[in-house]
């Protein structure tokens, strides 16, 4: 049906000018806005802007791409910047890809039983409660499926997931995406400041929002905002290894949806819909996960060099290249991704979707921190 | 009804091809894309680094 379509390469020239005014917005930030922040005196204090509104290139291209949308081209993105724009979840994998050079297969090993039980559990608590709560406010049960997964485990991604196997309308998942998104973009801009003021230090931090925060894009985002380096030990190194780890539950996750779905309805001809686990194992799982894990055992045998591991050698000239191209190929993707934040789209958020939202959202954002205090001592460094 | 929705391509729950969030036909080609581009991006930053 879709076969006439152009491929990518067909339809990449008309994407050039939008990709020229991504990379155009982050060159002038790091080059001129972001050293102009640094040492700019405000209220007597130098470098206020980043000292207390905790504000650097990430959050700028946030903040710029929303602005492009919202009000420079008045709520909607126009056709020429249009297809350079969707280019931005791609840079954003391919960073995610890129930094499985900061891990090693030992400190995957090390850190994965931990996060492993964390995201684990939190994914079980927020699908549970969603289930729970959608029941309570007697919401629509397709609308419940497809929040209940968009809320536990990556936002956009897990609610377009969904929605075939629980029979979503595209309202349903347009509502769950406002709802996530809308508390997503909030939590994104206010993590850094509450991490800071609790003398958070990167692991910490990156373990909470890595945690707590529902939107890949958003973890990234609020990691980089809370320390821009990209190094072993960072924020987000940490909180991008806990987010791997929720993405790859995707599959499982739609799976004990569908069956929560369709357990609940009687057998009819719709029954041809159920998935095994298997077949959604397949057609769900995030292959670009391959591609970090083939980078972290790339890493692990030395390819790049030394990785400059805290105590270690110093990192090779080919892992310091590489981590400062990730920052560029970050700073595009998230210029990108704000151009993709939409005023009139997150006002679609409201009614019941949105109560159940909020009241899920912040429970696990909180009990996201205070489960990172209480075992503070115990979380694996890498 | 909502059946023929691919995976993760599109935003808001739109399924036009101009609504997509992705030049690609759906997320598992946007994945490959990536995998392609970090090759590229590695093989680029071997050679610069070469000595």
């Amino acid at each position: 049906m879709s076969n006439d379509s152009p491929g990518f390469l067909q339809k990449l020239p008309s994407a050039l000018p939008g990709l020229a005014l991504i990379i155009l917005t982050m060159v002038v930030i790091r080059n001129w806005i972001e050293p102009w922040m640094t040492n700019a005196v405000i209220l007597g204090q130098k470098g206020w802007f980043v000292k207390v509104l905790h504000l650097n290139y990430i959050l700028l291209g946030i903040i710029c791409g929303m602005l492009y949308r919202n009000v420079v081209f008045g709520g909607k993105m126009p056709d020429l910047f249009n297809d350079g724009f969707k280019l931005s979840r791609l840079m954003i994998k391919t960073g995610i890809i890129l930094l499985g050079s900061l891990y090693t297969v030992q400190a995957i090993v090390k850190l994965g039983s931990m996060a492993i039980f964390l995201i684990g559990g939190f994914v079980i608590m927020t699908l549970l409660m969603v289930l729970w709560l959608g029941k309570v406010f007697k919401l629509d049960r397709s609308m419940t499926g497809v929040l209940a997964n968009a809320l536990s485990i990556c936002g956009v991604s897990a609610a377009v997931a969904t929605s075939p196997a629980v029979e979503a309308k595209a309202s349903h998942v347009a509502y769950a995406i406002a709802t996530i998104l809308g508390f997503g973009i909030l939590t994104m801009f206010t993590s850094p400041f509450i991490g800071h003021a609790l003398g958070l230090n990167d692991l910490q931090y990156g373990a909470w929002v890595g945690t707590g925060i529902l939107n890949s894009g958003q973890v990234l985002a609020a990691c980089l905002a809370f320390n821009p380096n990209v190094a072993p030990g960072t924020a987000v190194s940490v909180g991008e290894i806990w987010n791997i780890m929720r993405v790859i539950s995707i599959p499982f996750a739609v799976f004990a949806v569908t069956v929560w779905y369709w357990a609940g309805k009687e057998l009819d001809e719709s029954a041809a819909q159920k998935k095994s686990l298997g077949t959604l194992l397949i057609e769900k799982f995030p292959v670009f996960v391959i591609g970090f894990m083939g980078m972290v055992l790339l890493t692990s045998l030395g390819a790049f060099g030394d990785v400059g591991i805290q105590g270690g050698p110093p990192a090779s000239d080919t892992i310091k290249m590489l981590r400062l191209w990730m920052t560029w190929i970050f700073g595009f993707g998230l210029v990108g991704l704000g151009g993709y934040i939409d005023f009139k789209e997150l006002a679609k958020a409201g009614g019941t979707p949105l109560k159940i939202g909020l009241i899920v959202g912040v429970t696990k954002y909180v009990l996201a921190l205070v489960v990172v205090l209480l075992i503070k001592d115990h979380l694996v460094a890498i | 009804m909502a059946r023929e929705q691919k995976s993760g391509s599109e935003t808001l729950g739109s399924t036009g091809e101009k609504s997509k969030m992705t030049l690609f036909k759906d997320d598992r080609a946007e994945d490959v894309g990536a995998i392609i581009l970090s090759v590229l991006v590695i093989a680029v930053v071997i050679l610069l680094t070469m000595k």
